[in-house]
């Protein structure tokens, strides 16, 4: 089957066609993404008013383009897929409303695609894997542990109590004063630092849940910086590449402690598989190649553009559900807020420096 | 020429289909100047009162109405939709509906302005009397567009506090209309002559929509967006700490 997938929940906007085989072997036709970077860097972070202006005006061009590169009519494709949520409203309701538009007009079924959903399959798109496998989603918008344990079957074992772990990058690349997009900034700054300089705290270290925190270590990171402000390049080198770390060791230990409740509960993971922008952090995915050889399981990682936000995951998530007859309304709702399992969100910690 | 006409930008979710030949000798190419009983000339039209929920409830609404008028998307010559001024999130679900449409079925679509929908069956009535088509955008301000009797603009779509828009009484006594016409009404300068009429409708009539549609040249790129205010945001500032 062949499906037409949209995806508009945060600054990208990205059209792409899928194919999947009746064996579930999936095969990207086209993929295109434009990011709005040039469009929020003088805000030093995305303005949600002005990504759905962009997403306005982009997205059928880019639907048209991609179509052209994978060679399609839109009467020969199986299904819409669009992100449905979550993410950023004024955005969302612009790429559910084109895909309704194109499944109306050609009669095709819609599929509303939870975003966190299709970055959690990608993994399917890329090779044979079998569930249940282990999720690590690392982005700026989102921090999650989760176990995949089908399509639409889902447990969130982690997920963080305050910022993501991409939003604190950016956080502390502000401070620094560092280029928008800052994430990559950080890392490329402390690649030449010194990561013992100062000791940060490893926020969660020992706890016998899952969650994350980086509200703490970013304001640790601050109050430091400010100490021993004007900064050189040196301090900033040394501030990024000691903020690096304790994000890393944070992570690690958090995923351990996933790891094992994954096995607990539901067996061996087939493998730990790593999506989100943060996934495409070179320091990160050397860390997690430790996390899964200590759990006695596969990593995989797949190529950065699949890992940020991209249509070609949105159109595989839908090919999936469409595999198994799961389509929406024309009616559907688009969703800010959209939970990949009915698990409440941990309450916020009431004395978190206690726990560094 | 058939039309599937689509508005969300205002308080109402509406899509109609119009076929100007069905509607006589009447139609010239240019809307504005029609004088005919605009309402009948709708094969199919359904306009839904709403605040919100125009990304939910559009397109099954344009699904009915289509069934109703018993056409077909590839039948349709073009499509015909509001770009504001309004609400933002409402006039994006309009024109994405209207372009995705567009794009699946390879025909054109075309935008029209809330303010020249509103003011359209002013203007086809003709008369002497300027127009003043007026929408609220809130704290004190309004959307407006001033024409005169006959449809030519006076003053072009823009956003200014409520007493800027009153300042169209020096084109004579004007009609109002629109949702922000009552607050034009309420701030008019006393020694002016009153507004010969005050219409707060909440939305543009679908059918005008339609005509201007048809009206409307395809060349130029017009379903996009007339926001009339930039973003809210502000540039980062103050953030950095100092460098050495």
């Amino acid at each position: 089957m062949l499906v037409l997938g949209i995806e508009t929940t945060c600054d990208e906007t990205a059209a792409a066609v899928v194919e999947r085989g009746d064996d579930g072997e999936g095969r990207i036709l086209a993929n295109v993404v434009r990011s709005q970077i040039a469009e929020h860097a003088a805000f030093g972070g995305v303005v949600p008013e002005i990504a759905a202006r962009a997403h306005v005006e982009l997205l059928d061009g880019l639907i048209a383009a991609a179509m052209d590169e994978a060679g399609v009519e839109f009467a020969g494709l199986s299904g819409i897929a669009a992100a449905a949520g979550p993410g950023l409203i004024g955005g969302v309701i612009v790429g559910l409303t084109t895909a309704k538009a194109i499944a109306l007009v050609h009669g095709l079924p819609l599929v509303a695609v939870n975003h966190l959903e299709a970055h959690a399959l990608t993994p399917r798109l890329t090779g044979p894997l079998e569930f249940p496998y282990c999720l690590f989603l690392v982005s700026g918008g989102h921090t999650q542990i989760v176990a995949v344990c089908g399509v639409g079957d889902y447990v969130r074992l982690g997920t963080t109590v305050d910022d993501a772990v991409g939003e604190a990058f950016d956080k502390v690349a502000k401070l620094m004063g560092l280029a928008y997009p800052g994430g990559p900034q950080v890392e490329r700054m402390a690649a030449m630092g010194d990561a013992m300089r100062f000791a940060f705290p490893r926020p969660m270290a020992g706890r016998k849940d899952a969650n994350f925190s980086l509200s703490g270590l970013k304001t640790a990171v601050r109050q430091e910086a400010e100490r021993i402000a004007p900064l050189s390049d040196a301090d900033v080198a040394d501030l990024c590449a000691s903020f690096q770390a304790a994000v890393i060791d944070s992570v690690a230990d958090r995923l351990d402690v996933g790891l094992a409740q994954f096995k607990a509960r539901f067996g061996a993971p087939a493998a730990l598989v790593a999506a989100g922008g943060v996934a495409a952090n070179a320091a990160l995915r050397a860390a997690l190649q430790a996390v899964a050889a200590r759990a006695q399981t596969g990593l995989i990682l797949p190529p950065p553009a699949l890992c940020t936000d991209n249509g070609a995951m949105i159109a595989w998530a839908g090919a999936e559900r469409l595999a198994l007859g799961l389509t929406d309304a024309l009616d559907t709702a688009p969703r800010a807020r959209w939970r990949l399992d009915e698990t409440p969100p941990p309450a916020p910690l009431h004395n978190t420096r206690a726990r560094f | 020429m058939l039309i599937l006409a689509i508005d969300t930008a205002l308080e109402a979710c509406s899509a109609a289909v119009l076929d100007t030949a069905a509607a006589g000798d009447g139609f010239a190419g240019d809307g504005a100047a029609v004088e005919i009983d605009c309402e009948r000339t709708l094969i199919a039209s359904e306009t839904l009162p709403m605040k919100r929920g125009h990304a939910e409830a559009l397109m099954p609404l344009i699904a009915r109405v289509m069934e109703r008028a018993q056409t077909n998307f590839a039948a349709l010559d073009r499509i015909a939709v509001t770009v504001g001024p309004g609400s933002f999130t409402g006039l994006r679900v309009g024109i994405a509906a209207a372009r995705g449409l567009a794009l699946a079925a390879a025909r054109p679509a075309v935008g029209i302005t809330t303010l020249a929908a509103l003011a359209a069956p002013l203007a086809a009535e003709g008369g002497p009397d300027p127009i003043v088509a007026a929408i609220d955008a809130r704290h004190g301000q309004v959307y407006f567009q001033v024409l005169g009797g006959n449809g030519t603009t006076l003053i072009r779509p823009r956003i200014g506090p409520i007493e800027e828009a009153t300042r169209a009484a020096r084109f004579g006594t004007p009609r109002l209309i629109g949702n922000a016409a009552p607050l034009l009404a309420a701030a008019w300068p006393a020694q002016a002559p009153a507004p010969l009429d005050i219409d707060p409708r909440p939305a543009p009539d679908i059918a005008w929509v339609a005509w201007l549609g048809a009206a409307t040249r395809t060349d130029q790129d017009s379903a996009r967006p007339l926001y009339l205010r930039p973003p809210d945001a502000r540039p980062a500032a103050g953030a950095a700490l100092p460098r050495r």
